[in-house]
Formats: structure tokens, sequence, C-alpha cells
């Protein structure tokens, strides 16, 4: 498949995502884990796509990456790459492009690397099927991946099986393993929950150094908004199975106006906040996807909904600069947004001075 | 880092519990070898105090967790809990010791029966324990689930399956409870759940400490969280302990370069501080067969041949402030040690 | 009874077929002896001799050489298969199951113990030794006056309870294993209960879908067990219509009288199938439940 390489944009769009809604059958009812997306990708750039369990992210990665079971599953919408239409593409067409052009990092290093193969044959296999290469220079090549995502003693690695190995080390090979081909676009889901807090900083800084040094473009699906904060350039935050606002990082963290985004954001216990601090709190829980609330998906839990939240359902709206969308009827700094402030501290007082 | 030292412990008889030398081993199949899990940790907790133990997979803080309550019994050292030994009581005394401390897990589904009814499983300790008539029990049980904000009677007619993993986690919290302990050891309670969730049941653990007059033990891997409930917090590495302070002034000025580098390790929120990159190379060795001298030396970045074969001992080095560490980042040189 | 109805709707045609059979066969069983339509089995019919009816309305089955119903046969057959089935795998399950209990839990000693013993258990070829028990419970039947009641019904469910003991017992302890991980077992211990209570309150009600499973999946294979046996004689003496014994009697005639040993063969058939579509809808059922924890 040498032409596709050599149809390769080197900057511009690589995928464009339009309304894409992926739904899936099941006893209890249809649920629509994906109801609805716009994504943009660049050549080189990251994106971060935030949100909790239920949101519908890991479903959206997925889904543009056609990788979900036919059976039971409806997909629609638009999912181009590099101008080529792929939603209606079956498993078969798209084996051309899995591992070629994209490739996917998954969460648990301990289940997505096959058990009684070696580490050496895992990475060669893409290597042989898509590029052709002979056992031998795949066998080398392997061998220069692993030295890529710095495992040491590469050379004795190739021979060893993944029991082996510990959880860092597994996922620099599930890493070396989708970078194999020299695929343009990287999926990395929740690719470091997994992981020791310091083996997660090595696996970041791995995955970042590759990306800059093949002009990858990378989708990076995590619920941790402190990932996202360092390693993206654009950041998507999904709630109920749709996009609730999407921003470029630094745009996001200081003008967010979202009141989920930012209920999340005070949700996490922070370092410089001092112990015993009280977290804000994001009460009830994510909503059904099989009968979603009528309006806005997060009315029910958000403390600043008002009667048109629960009815009428907002759509994404530009923000300051047209880069920045978010879908609420009273954002972050908006008059109704700050009086619903106003009274909330006031019965918090009250409630604090009562106890 | 040496376990052997207590410089951190507070007076004998001010706190609730005491733990000395704890050291808990297991054997490695028939190979003859051993997981050195904690070797030689000592700690105390005062009453009404959260102790926070942190620290990366594999470095022995579950297991200490377990160890105090004697799931399985450690390999040596003492427990000392409101004055009684624990380690060397018989099983019946020792099944009566743990009404008083008990333990919330990790994975909030699979630490409840699935088979049964949610109330009959906060019940449970009751009906063990035969305390109180079957009304009493239930009014028990209904005032806890109330507490801790599940519906008494949707908990009755429902099996865990059927509640999300912030519930299950408040109604393991709820079944803890209702013998009215002493002591909570909490094992990663919120590592499984989303971080809204997670929110959510630190805020209850800190009310539910305040209403039941509790101390806790808060074992986790995520620093800041840990740094958010504990007064008081414990660095652990491969067996033994680096650091001890007060949540505050461990974060404010870390002395163990093992501390900062799980500080400078955490992501944070904030894209004008951004990714810094990772702070250390390499994994934690295999606790079957760990380093001489420190066990953080081959991957700490100030090691110095000192660090290679001496064990350091912890010691003071501000108010309320220990390490285990040679050349911590301040604090000064440890002194030249007398055999230990 | 809407909410029954609608859970019927619900289920797989084959598991709906399957049910219905084993109810209708549990009735027929039972009843067999008040239902009008049913004569007796060993009652030969005049003029019915020598194969004289096929299948038709009045014999439903047809008739045998001496006259008998061949429906009656497999009915009163069904009665004595199913009973001699059930209860070897119940005595098995009681058996095999405490000892696969007590090894997976308690561990140690006992593990070893209870290992070695389903070790040699298995290494037994079955059908020999059935036939070996089977052969000598005779003799001992036939010379002692103590032994009188030992009956081939009794030697035949002795012996397939023996030969169920240690499959059950591993199964049983691989499943208490397994949960013994789990950690609302340790939860339980850490909230004082003794050993006893743990076993019964948070093991065993883990342990009932795995061994419905195999209770039904066992009768499947012991009806096949009890007809092979009988099929070579060593089941329960005639007249008694066990259906092993059925299929063996009118083989040599399936030329001319071809009902006398094809119905038996399809009530065996139909009826092990049934079994086993049950027991493997049990099994995913409970699997799945456990998957969505």
């Amino acid at each position: 498949m040498t032409t596709q390489a050599e149809n390769r944009v080197e900057t511009g769009t690589l995928i464009e995502v339009r309304a894409l809604k992926t739904h899936f059958q099941t006893p209890r009812g249809v649920v629509r884990a994906v109801d609805g997306v716009d994504l943009t990708i660049e050549r080189g750039k990251s994106l971060g796509i935030v949100g909790e369990s239920g949101s519908g992210k890991t479903i959206l990665s997925r889904s543009i990456m056609g990788l979900l079971p036919r059976y039971g599953t409806i997909r629609e919408g638009s999912v181009s790459f590099q101008g080529q239409e792929l939603i209606d593409r079956s498993p078969k067409e798209m084996r051309g492009i899995w591992g070629r052009e994209m490739a996917m990092i998954f969460q648990d290093p301990m289940t997505s690397l096959n058990p009684l193969m070696k580490i050496g044959k895992q990475i060669s296999e893409p290597l042989m099927a898509h590029l052709g290469m002979d056992r031998s220079s795949a066998w080398e090549t392997a061998e220069k991946l692993l030295r890529d995502v710095r495992i040491p003693e590469a050379g004795r690695r190739l021979s060893q099986y993944p029991h082996e190995m510990s959880g860092g080390m597994r996922q620099r090979v599930m890493i070396a393993i989708a970078l194999a081909c020299g695929p343009t676009m990287l999926f990395a889901d929740e690719p470091t929950t997994a992981l020791d807090v310091t083996v997660q900083a090595q696996i970041l800084q791995l995955i970042n150094e590759q990306r800059r040094e093949r002009n990858m473009s990378l989708i990076l699906v995590t619920h941790d908004l402190g990932v996202v904060a360092g390693n993206t350039d654009e950041i998507a935050v999904m709630y109920g199975g749709k996009i609730v606002e999407k921003a470029p990082t630094r745009t996001l963290f200081a003008h967010m106006k979202m009141p989920y985004t930012e209920a999340l954001l005070q949700s996490i216990p922070k370092m410089d906040q001092p112990s015993h601090s009280r977290l804000a709190v994001i009460p009830g829980r994510p909503p059904d996807l099989v009968n979603p609330p009528a309006g806005c998906r997060f009315a029910p839990r958000c403390a600043y909904a008002r009667e048109r939240c629960q009815v009428e359902e907002p759509q994404l709206v530009a923000a300051e600069s047209p880069q920045h969308v978010y879908a609420c009827f009273y954002p972050v700094g908006s008059p109704e947004y700050l009086e619903r402030k106003v009274e909330l501290s006031r019965r918090t007082d009250t409630n604090q001075g009562g106890r | 880092m040496a376990g052997t030292g207590k410089a951190h412990l507070r007076p004998q008889g001010e706190a609730i519990l005491r733990v000395e030398d704890l050291v808990v081993e297991f054997p490695v199949g028939r190979t003859g070898l051993k997981v050195n899990a904690v070797s030689g940790i000592s700690f105390d907790v005062l009453r009404g105090e959260t102790l926070g133990i942190v620290g990366e997979s594999g470095c022995g803080k579950s297991t200490t967790g377990r160890a105090i309550m004697q799931l399985p019994r450690p390999t040596s050292g003492s427990i000392v809990f409101e004055g009684t030994e624990l380690t060397t009581l018989s099983g019946d005394a020792m099944r009566e010791a743990r009404t008083k401390i008990q333990m919330i897990f990790q994975d909030p589904i699979s630490s409840l029966n699935p088979r049964r009814k949610v109330r009959e499983i906060v019940l449970e300790p009751l009906a063990i324990w035969k305390r109180g008539t079957d009304a009493e029990q239930g009014a028990v049980v209904d005032r806890v689930l109330e507490d801790v904000g599940i519906d008494p009677q949707r908990a009755a007619e429902s099996q865990p399956h059927q509640f999300s993993g912030g519930q299950c986690q408040r109604i393991s919290i709820a079944r803890s409870l209702v013998l009215d302990p002493e002591m909570i050891i909490c094992d990663e309670p919120v590592s499984a759940l989303d971080v809204s969730v997670q929110a959510q049941v630190l805020n209850l653990l800190e009310d539910l400490k305040r209403q039941y007059g509790l101390t806790m033990i808060f074992i986790a891997h995520d620093l800041a969280v840990v740094k958010n409930i504990s007064d008081r917090v414990a660095v652990m590495y491969l067996g033994k302990f680096c650091e001890v302070a007060s949540s505050d002034a461990l974060y404010a000025r870390p002395a163990h370069p093992y501390t900062n580098v799980l500080l400078s390790s955490i992501p944070v929120p904030d894209p004008e501080v951004g990714f810094r990159g990772a702070a250390v190379e390499g994994e934690p060795p295999s606790p079957v067969n760990p380093p001489a001298g420190c066990r953080f030396n081959p991957r700490c970045p100030n090691a110095q041949d000192r660090c290679r074969t001496e064990e350091p001992a912890i010691r003071e080095i501000g108010p309320g402030h220990f390490v285990a560490c040679h050349f911590p980042l301040h604090g000064g040189e440890a002194p030249v040690s007398v055999r230990v | 009874m809407m909410t029954f109805l609608k859970k019927i709707r619900r289920l797989h045609p084959t598991t709906l077929f399957a049910s219905l059979w084993l109810g209708a066969l549990t009735f027929l069983a039972i009843f067999a002896p008040v239902l009008p339509f049913v004569r007796g089995y060993g009652e030969r019919v005049k003029g019915a001799g020598r194969f004289k009816f096929g299948p038709g309305a009045d014999f439903l089955f047809g008739s045998d050489a001496l006259g008998r119903d061949m429906f009656a046969r497999c009915v009163y057959g069904a009665q004595i298969s199913l009973r001699v089935a059930a209860s070897s795998i119940i005595v098995g399950l009681l058996i095999g199951g405490s000892l696969g209990l007590a090894a997976g839990y308690l561990r140690g000693w006992i593990d070893r113990v209870v290992s070695i013993l389903v070790d040699i258990l298995l290494a037994f070829p079955a059908l020999i030794i059935s036939i070996l028990i089977v052969g000598r419970f005779d003799v001992l039947q036939a010379n002692n006056e103590a032994f009188g009641w030992l009956t081939r019904t009794w030697s035949i469910t002795f012996v397939l309870s023996l030969l169920s003991i240690a499959p059950i017992a591993r199964i049983v302890r691989a499943q208490t294993l397994s949960l013994s991980q789990r950690e609302f077992v340790l939860a339980a211990r850490s909230l004082g209960a003794k050993n006893g209570r743990v076993i019964f309150r948070e093991i065993l009600p883990n342990l009932i879908p795995a061994m419905t499973s195999v209770v039904f999946t066992g009768i499947a294979i012991l009806l096949v067990s009890e007809g092979g046996l009988a099929f070579l004689g060593y089941s329960i003496k005639p007249p008694s219509p066990s259906w092993g014994l059925l299929v063996s009697e009118n083989r040599e005639r399936l030329q001319e009288a071809w009902w006398a040993t094809i119905f038996p063969c399809i009530m065996l058939f139909v009826t092990v199938l049934a079994f086993n579509i049950i027991g493997d809808r049990v099994a995913r059922r409970f699997d799945i439940r456990e998957a969505a924890l």
C-alpha cells in the first residue's frame, strides 16, 4: 500500500469527524453511547478527550478508528481520513489502514498483549504484514523500536514473553507495536491509568517525544485533567455521549465556560490545597444513555441549571474565539451563573454556620 | 531507608495504634525465595488522627494495612492497639479485636457478596456478633445507611450489581461502621472511582470521621488524594518508609528524593505548569531481591557511595518531620550512625 | 401472570423447547400410573404381540414382541432412568461438593488429601469399574441374605454416584478457590466471622449457579451412562424398561419393527439434549451476571 504513504499529508487536516453517532442494541434498549460528535484533527497536533466513565470517550475513539463489533452497532455520520470516507468500510477494507496509518494504545497492558507470543514476534507481525518486510529485517526493526521506547537490553527482550515484563514495560512494548509501521494517527485510550504515577510520567514523555519526531497526530482519551493539561494542544470535554466544550488547552483552563468542566476541575484534590480542604462535589450519577434526559444532559446534576436547561438541548456555540465552543445556556461568567453562585455561597455559609 | 528507625514514634502510651518493626514476607511458591513485602517499619497513630500511607504498587502499603488486621499474620513485629498486643492474640480474641478495627477495600463491587441483598450485607456484622435485638440491629443499619447516603428501602430490595461503583463503596463504608469501630483502615478506597465520585466519597469519609469519632489509616497511591484527607503522611518504597511528616509539610518541603520524584510526577491540571517530564528512570526493583543499602539508591538522582552500602535510619529534620536518607533535600547529611 | 408470560416470550426458542420437553416428561413420569392413556409397562395386549402394531392412534409408539405398549414402556423408562440419574447426581453433589468446598476453602493438608483422592477416583476406567461393581453386587445379593435388598437399582445408583464424585469435587474446588480470593470473603473474615459462617453465607450462595449447571449437565451424562450400561445388560433387569434396555432389547428387529428401537433412542437423545441445553443456559446466565460485576 505504498500509494497511501505517498498520499500522506504532512500538514493540514488529517481526520474530520462530522455528526458521528454510535449506538448499541442491548436488551434494555438502544444505548446512545456517542450521539453526534464533530471533530477535526490536524497532522502533528494532539487532541485530548476528557470525560468520566459513561461519557462515551472510549467508544468515540474506537468508533473513529472503526474498531467496534459490527453486530449490534449502529454508526451514522462521517469519518474521513486524509479525504477518504471511512464510515462504511468493512473491516477487511480497514485493515490496510489499521496499523499502517492509524494505531491505538490501550489501557491495560496486561491484557492487550498476546500472552503466548514472544514480544519480538508481536512487533514484527505488523511490519511483515503491512510493510512486507522479511523476518530478519522485521526482527531488526523490532529491536530498534524497543530501543526507541527506551527498553533496556532490547535484544534480549525480543525473545521474552509479556508476563516476564512489568506493567510499564509492557506499555512501552504496546507503544512500539503501535509505532511499528509509522502511522500518522495515534489513539491513546487511557494509556497510563493502570500505571504508577512515576511510570505514567515516563510513558507520557515517551509518547510526546515519538509524536514530535514522527509528526504524528494524537488523540489522548483520559479522565485525568492533569494529564491533558500538559500533553495536548486542544481538549474536548465529553458528557453523556456529546462534546460539551472544546477549546485549545490554555484557553480551556483559563476561560472555561461549561459548569461541568469547572465542576470537574474543582472536584480534583490538588497538591497546593491545604489538607482537609472540602472538595467540590458533583452530585448524582452519569446519565442513562438509553433514555437520556430531555434538554441538557448535565442539567440534573448542574448547580446552575434553570428551567430552560431541562427542556431545550443547548447546541455548541462559539465563545470569544471561534476555536472555543461550548454548549450551555448559562455558562461560567454569565449573569445568571453569577447570580446563582452568590445564592449558593450564601447557602453554604448558613450551613456551615449552623454546624 | 531503615525501618529500624523509630525516631518518629511518639512517647509510649499516647497512640491508639503502635506498630514496631513490622515485617511481612511471603514465600514464592517452592523456590525458597521470599517476597519482602514489608521489611521492618514502625509507626503510630494518635486517636482521631488520619495517617496516610502513600507509595506506588509493590511498596507494601496494602500489605501493611492487612497485617494490622492480621490477615494474614505478619512474619514478625509488634502491633499494639489500645494497649493490646494483636500479634499474639488467639483466634477468638483476634476476631473480637477485629470489631474495633474495620477495613474498606479498593474494588467496591468485589468487596460485597454479589448474591446477597445490600441491607443484609450491612447487617451481617451485627448478626455475627449478635449485637442487640433484631429491631435494634435494623435501626442501626438504617441509620448508618442514611448517614452514607443510601436509601435503606432500596438497600433491602437490591443486590450490589444494581448500584454504581460509588454507591457500592458507600455501602462498604456503612458495613464497616455498624459495629462502631475505633479505627478504619482504608485500602485504596477511591482508586477505582471516577473523579467526581471520588470527591463525594472523600468528603463523606471526612464527615463520618468527625461524626463517629474515628481514627483512620488511609492507604493510596495518589499523593494528592492522600494529602487532602490525612493529617500525617508516610511515604513508602519497597517495604520501607522514606519520609514521615504532616501533609502540608510534606508537600511544602519534601526532604526525601523519592518524595520529590512522586510530587514531580503528578500531572497538574494547569497548562501553565504543563508537563514536567519524567522525574526518574526505570521502575522499582522486585521485592524478592531488594537493593542493598538504601533501597532507592539505584534510581536516586542524589545517590552516593554511602547510599549503596549503608541503610539510612529515620531521623528528625524538622518539627514532626522525619526522613530516612543520608543526603536529604534539606536537613543536612545524616551523621555517621552507631551500630543499629 | 403477565410478567411471567413476558419472561417466557423472552426465552430463546431452544430453551423454551427444552423446558417444555422436560416439563412434559416429568409430568408423564410422575403421573404415569394414573394416566388413562398410559398402559402398564408390563401389560401384554392380546393381539398386539409380535410387533403387530406400528406407531398409530392406539399404540403411539407401536407394540413390541410381547404385545406391550412401547409408549408406556418409554414413559416408565423415563421414570426409572431419571430417578437413577437424579439421585446419583445428588449424592455425587453432596459428597463431591463437600469435599471440593473443604479443599478449596481450608486448603492445607485437607486440600492435598482430597486432591489425591480425586485423582485416584478419576484414574479408574469408568466402564470397567461399573461392570465390576455391578457384577460383584449381583453375586453378593444372590449369595448373601443380608444383601437381599441390593437390587440392580441400588447397584447402579451406587456406581453412578461414585463416578460423579470426582468431577464434581474438582469443579467445586476450583470455584471455591476463586471465590475465596474475592474481597468480600476477606471482608467477612475481617468482620470476625468464623469459618463456618463464611462458608455458608458467603461462599455457598455463590456456588449455587455453578452447581445448578453441573446438576443439569450431570444428569444428561448419567442418562447416557446408564443407557450404555443397560445396553450391555448391566443396568436394571427386565422387565423394568430403562431406556438403554429398550434400545438393546429389540435392536435385532430393526428391519421389521423399527419403532421398538428408534423411539426409545429418540426419547433418550432428546432428553439428554434438553438437559444439556438447560445446563448450558443456566451456566451462561450466571456467567454473564458475574461478568457484569
